[in-house]
């Protein structure tokens, strides 16, 4: 089941490698099949996923069977290393809790960037095969369970990433996309020497052998004492957990690493800023929960005051950097960095509130952060400016457009009976609820009051009031006697055509539903999130 | 369930109902639709009427209350709490029932009203669907059992108000208003939600009666100071919502909506929810907490009716009058004066919605000119606006026979009974300032009612082109009308207005127009008892007959008022009459306020009747007699009339401030964000470069240089030596013999060292 769901984009790929690059239509109806396959699949597993069960760590008996579900695990690479033993790399899916909303997310929004992507019309199919790569990629890293596994998925999302913006960007793409390509290597090549030094700190139990599972590495009685990330160490676990964090925290992104977001979106392709917003950026965080914490805890609980000063910065300077943008894209995108934020201050709070909403809010962000990339798309195909100064008045001209807009700008400041705000409400509560974190929760609610501040002001600079002079579209007076609006060189329907409602409804449905009732999301996750929070907290530790 | 509640449940869904009918479908039905806005509105009022008979004729219990709840969210096992639920739930006891009725009802007479005001707009479909939504969130708070879902609701009222302030968002400042209204109630609250976040990090509930329970037991494990924050903090939801200094500024602008929007919205209900929430926490609030409150209302009161008095937009001058009659509201709840704050409340929401709808019949007629000064004379021409306008207007300005004499008085009264208990001195002020504020109030309306309905007709001293395009939106109506024809309205609009007017007269509340206490509904709210004064729960019930007989005694013969202590024998024997009105406090303080609060009653009667007589007579001798000439007066004091013209100058100053400085940093961290974080990213890829390129380069010259150099060397060697090679024996001999030599001077020059 999650081989499939991992790999059927790639296989996809792998068709459309065969079709003539001038069949343009069935390369993008091949990788809307799979897409929507994936999705059937991941419909499948949410449904057939059992909520009692915690994950995190192993089941009874050592055995992750009884704790994680659709669990495949095969010997994959096994070499006699002489005086090094056996290296032994295994090749172990499986989701729990954690894993399995991000699943369905990258499912949701991997669909969603086919549809967006229709548009594309250079080299359709190359970008299709490098869209039907990433997303093999990214689903790859939310189930592998062995940590070289994670790592392959973890590399093997660049190299498309990389291309996708470098290619079908924006005027400035190739400094943006190597910017984003040196930024994450840099942070994935400690990974890599953790990685390696937690393989020889850890003993699987059942076969005795070193082991990269992170089911394994995950219980602290697995691991040796001496070892060079034993429980003795304590230095290199500092060390250890501080070059993972920022591996991870690169992709969040978090303050100072995140100039390279606000530039990979500018120039990405609209597709392409909605699966890096939607799903890339959760990867950073969901590392953290996955890897960074749960084989660290007593570290983590020592870095709690810190990560929760970083999640505060994160929510107040990415709020007031999106007050400052003129581009809308790059407000987004600053948007963004503010509430994932919001993600790093429900972890800092370290309880089962703050980490339920610090997961929640990944999905929400996901769907949330996906719409509002959608809708800068529209504007943009249409204007060819993202200038928010060049606009004024659309809500007259452009109703439905308007409509989605509002209904997207008040979800992500926040606004109850919308999914976002549960999520931002959980971690305050989990933030507040924490001694530790208490005091940071208090400065960041501000970032409530300025999320507010600039999504109104860009909402009002663009939709209400009057057109401006130098706007970039021009009013005509039709044959009803009504003025309508006009843009260069664009064609196509004025106001949302079929395709876009087609994106953005789902994402509005999601949002609105899942606003009301929580309930189908968070109780796939409770159950692991407070096996999570009980794996991390002091008492658990020897 | 109760069937109540499963009544009320129906009440709060259906104007969900009709919001999710007309935003979607608006277009496809017949009058856009606005009869299904009524109608359903229509059904809730009857359901609420039902409710409220059941629960306050029927039932007439102040203790009444049912609840229910639901899990919402279900957080399972948690570590170190155990099993973790949100709730959310319903409760209905007399206030919730109260307040169901009326905001049903001003919804529904708004939307009847609507009928008519706004026909003929654009929008007119979207107008009833927003109207849906507001009525819909406005229930919700009202029904809520918790923190968390009132806060909510609370702030879906905003989003409503949002929409609805900006409905004609085709105008800058109507869009300027609804982003200043949304952005001042968000810092209010985050204020309130830190206090609910207070609250459950104690407690791990959001439920207003666990919450009670556990602190009156004492389980509050932070210091009290944390308390006081929590109802200060809980307390900012209601300074943003209710229009509280120092967040009051957003409410006068709010006026850009449309009229019946403001009668609804921003005079009526929404505005009053920040009341009602305070009356819910009522009883977290330490007594310092009710300090900052009391004061707070009552500056709010003093310095709104101070604006009141200069301006001159018919609209304006209302929503000063809201701001200054919420301040009376929250001066109340502060000074412990419960139940006479929320009978405010109630009475303020109806003659404040009928001033509204007034003023939004007479902005019709005029074909939407708002400004007083070139109105007048509309008295013959507008005869039942006349009248509900003045019936309302005397209400407000508090004279007797009307329901807002009675409310009125009782905050009062309330608030000198407040001050001899604190001990007099600077707690005065807050009486001191209610009464002034009475008489002012008395004097703006008088002015109102002169410059709207009396004298000739002045439309024609409007200088030429001054703010024509206002509510242009309205074009089509316009139309409709004839140029200079003031007639007027039509009966949609007229119904409401009456049975508002009605609403504004004393019997509806008390049998005794001097007294509120002796209606139903002073009876029917009780002051709660707070869970976290310095309870002593034993024997502070002797000790405060103790010490409040002398009051009593004086209280009793001239009020004909019941005691707040249901002490056996003296209910029995001097109160037998007062029946289900009894009530008890455990807590001294509130006790020793509520008793001479009872004492003041008269003495709250006297002055604030002299106040308003005062005041009215003031506006009679300015406007009628015209014996005080306002123009010279406002040159005379023009620093204060300026002062009190331009609203104290705090949007200015939140401009200069807030905004300014929040627009700076945001610009000062941009610039050091694209500077200084990016920079340095780009600088240390500069640095690698350059390392790169110096690497390049010993790469090149040193390295391969050297590769390079020992290839030459030995090829130059290799030249050289070639030359040696010539194949000549005679050559090898002579090189072989100068080798021997050079062998042996080699080996002799060692011998002689």
């Amino acid at each position: 089941m999650l081989s499939l769901i991992v790999f059927l984009p790639i296989i996809a790929g792998l068709v459309i490698l065969a079709v003539p690059s001038s069949q343009k239509q069935i390369i993008r109806i091949v990788s809307l099949l799979a897409a929507l396959a994936q999705g059937v699949l991941a419909v499948l597993i949410w449904r057939g996923y059992d909520p009692s069960l915690p994950g995190i760590t192993a089941g009874p008996g050592g055995s992750p069977l009884g704790s994680f579900q659709f669990v495949e695990k095969i010997p994959w690479i096994s070499l006699q290393l002489g005086g090094f033993g056996s290296l032994n790399i295994e090749y172990f899916l499986g989701v729990d809790g954690i894993s399995v909303t991000m699943v369905i997310l990258t499912a949701l929004v991997s669909a969603i960037g086919v549809l967006s992507s229709w548009t594309i019309q250079k080299q359709v199919k190359g970008y299709f095969i490098l869209y039907n790569l990433l997303a093999t990629a990214m689903m790859g890293c939310f189930v592998a369970l062995d940590f070289f596994l994670f790592y392959v998925f973890w590399e093997l999302m660049l190299l498309p990433m990389y291309f996708l913006i470098g290619i079908w960007g924006g005027p400035n793409r190739e400094y943006a996309a190597i910017k984003f390509f040196l930024y994450t290597l840099f942070g994935s090549v400690f990974m890599l020497l953790v990685m390696i030094g937690l393989y020889f700190s850890v003993i699987d139990p059942v076969t005795g052998n070193h082991t990269f599972s992170l089911v394994a590495m995950a219980n602290q009685a697995n691991y040796i004492k001496g070892a060079i990330l034993g429980p003795d160490n304590v230095m290199w676990r500092y060390v250890a957990f501080s070059v993972l964090f920022v591996g991870f925290a690169i992709k969040v992104p978090m303050f100072p690493f995140h100039t390279w977001l606000p530039d990979a979106h500018v120039e990405a392709p609209t597709p392409i800023s909605v699966i890096l917003a939607g799903v890339l950026l959760k990867l950073g965080t969901y590392g953290m929960m996955r890897i960074n914490f749960p084989l660290f805890p007593e570290v983590f609980h020592a870095s709690l005051y810190v990560i929760g000063i970083f999640g505060a910065i994160n929510i107040i300077y990415g709020a007031f950097c999106a007050l400052a943008q003129q581009d809308l894209k790059k407000m987004v995108a600053y948007s963004s960095i503010s509430h994932m934020g919001y993600v790093l201050l429900g972890l800092a709070a370290g309880n089962s509130e703050g980490m339920v909403g610090a997961l929640y809010q990944m999905f929400n962000h996901g769907t949330i952060t996906a719409m509002l990339f959608l809708l800068v798309g529209v504007i943009y195909d249409r204007a060819h400016t993202r200038q928010i100064d060049k606009f004024g008045g659309l809500a007259s001209y452009m109703p439905v457009y308007a409509a989605f807009v509002t209904v997207a700008w008040f979800a992500s400041l926040g606004l109850p009976g919308l999914s976002g705000f549960i999520s931002e409400a959980l971690v305050f509560v989990g933030a507040f609820s924490s001694v530790t974190t208490r005091y940071i929760a208090m400065v960041s609610v501000l970032g409530i009051v300025f999320g507010a501040a600039y999504l109104l002001w860009s909402l009002q600079r663009m939709f209400l009031g009057q057109r401006k002079p130098d706007a970039a579209y021009d009013l005509v007076v039709g044959d009803d006697g009504h003025e309508h609006i006009h843009f260069h060189d664009w064609k196509g329907k004025i106001d949302l055509d079929g395709r876009e409602l087609v994106m953005l409804v789902p994402l509005v449905v999601i949002t609105i539903f899942l606003g009301i009732y929580p309930m189908p999301v968070l109780g796939m996750l409770t159950t692991s999130i407070n096996k999570l929070v009980q794996v991390l907290s002091p008492l658990a530790m020897r | 369930m109760h069937s109540l509640i499963q009544l009320s449940i129906v009440v709060l869904l259906l104007p969900l109902l009709s919001f999710v009918i007309l935003i979607f479908f608006n277009r496809r039905l017949p009058r856009r639709g606005d009869f299904i806005g009524v109608g359903i509105l229509g059904t809730a009022f009857a359901i609420s009427a039902y409710i409220f008979w059941s629960v306050i004729v029927q039932t007439y219990d102040p203790a009444f209350r049912i609840a229910w709840d639901f899990t919402w969210i279900d957080l399972g096992n948690v570590p170190g709490v155990g099993p973790l639920k949100i709730k959310m739930g319903v409760v209905i006891d007399n206030l919730t029932a109260i307040m169901l009725a009326m905001v049903t009802l001003i919804s529904l007479l708004v939307h009847l009203y609507s009928t008519g005001y706004m026909a003929g707009d654009k929008n007119y479909g979207r107008y009833f669907a927003f109207l849906g939504i507001f009525t819909f969130s406005m229930l919700g708070i009202v029904l809520s059992d918790n923190l968390f879902s009132i806060y909510i609701f609370w702030e879906l009222v905003g989003l409503s108000s949002y929409l609805l302030i900006g409905f004609f968002f085709e105008k800058q400042s109507a869009a300027d208003a609804q982003k200043k209204a949304f952005l001042a109630n968000r810092v209010g609250d985050i204020g309130m939600w830190l206090g609910i976040l207070i609250l459950y990090s104690q407690f791990h509930t959001f439920s207003f009666e666990q919450i009670y329970a556990n602190l009156a037991a004492g389980k509050f494990t932070l210091s009290n100071a944390w308390l006081t924050a929590a109802g200060i903090l809980l307390f900012m939801g209601c300074v943003g919502k209710s229009a509280q200094f120092p967040l009051h500024i957003w409410l006068p602008d709010a006026m850009e909506g449309p009229t019946p929007v403001s009668a609804l919205i921003h005079a009526a209900t929404m505005v009053a929810a920040g009341v009602y929430f305070v009356a819910r926490i009522f009883v977290v609030l330490t007594p310092d907490a009710l300090h900052v409150i009391a004061f707070i209302g009552a500056f709010t009161a003093f310095m709104a009716a101070t604006i009141a008095i200069t301006q001159n937009d018919i609209k304006r001058v209302l929503a000063y009058s809201t701001v200054s009659q919420l301040g009376y509201m929250v001066l109340g709840l502060g000074v412990g004066a419960y139940s006479a704050a929320l009978f405010h409340l109630v009475t303020h929401a109806f003659f404040k919605a009928c001033l509204f709808l007034g003023s939004g019949a007479i902005i019709h007629a005029m074909h939407h000119e708002q400004d007083m000064r070139w109105m007048g004379g509309l008295r013959k021409h507008m005869p039942w606006t006349f009248a509900t306008f003045t019936l309302a207007t005397l209400a407000l300005a508090g004279l007797p026979l009307t329901s807002g004499f009675m409310s009125k008085d009782a905050i009062l009264a309330g608030a000198i009974g407040f001050a001899q208990v604190e001990g007099g001195g600077v707690y005065y002020l807050i009486p001191v300032l209610g009464f002034f504020s009475a008489m002012l109030t008395a004097f703006y309306m008088g002015r109102q009612i002169w410059l709207v309905f009396f004298g000739e007709s002045r439309t024609h001293l409007k200088p030429v082109d001054n703010h024509h395009s206002d509510h242009h939106a309205h074009g089509a109506a316009d139309e409709q009308h004839g140029v200079h024809e003031v007639h007027e309205v039509s009966w949609n609009m007229r119904a409401p207005l009456v049975i508002l007017a009605v609403l504004s007269v004393f019997i509806v509340y008390s049998p005794n127009p001097l007294d509120g206490a002796e209606g139903w509904f002073m009876k029917m709210i009780k002051t709660p008892a707070t869970v976290v004064g310095p309870a002593n729960h034993n024997s502070s019930g002797a000790l405060i007959q103790a010490s409040s007989a002398p009051l009593m005694a004086e209280a009793q013969p001239a009020a004909g008022a019941h005691s707040a202590t249901d002490s056996p024998a003296e209910s029995a024997g001097e109160h037998a009459s007062v029946k289900g009105g009894e009530h008890t406090f455990a807590d001294p303080r509130q006790a020793e306020i509520a008793h001479a609060s009872h004492g003041a009653h008269f003495t709250a009667i006297y002055i604030s009747s002299i106040m308003v007589v005062l005041g009215i007579s003031m506006a009679f001798v300015v406007y009628v007699f015209k014996i005080i000439d306002p123009e010279k007066t406002a040159q005379a004091i023009r620093p204060l009339y300026l002062f009190s013209l331009n609203k104290w100058y705090w949007d200015e100053i939140y401009q200069a401030t807030f905004i300014k400085g929040s627009i700076v940093i945001s610009k000062i961290l941009s610039w050091f964000d694209t500077n200084v974080v990016d920079g340095i990213v780009n600088g240390v890829a500069l640095v690698v470069k350059k390392f790169a390129f110096a690497n390049n380069s010993f790469d090149k010259y040193v390295v391969d240089g050297l590769v390079n150099f020992t290839a030459f060397s030995v090829n130059t060697t290799g030249a050289v030596l070639r030359k040696l090679q010539t194949g000549k024996v005679q050559t090898y001999v002579v090189m072989l013999l100068l080798a021997v030599f050079g062998y042996f001077v080699f080996y002799f020059t060692r011998l002689i060292y």
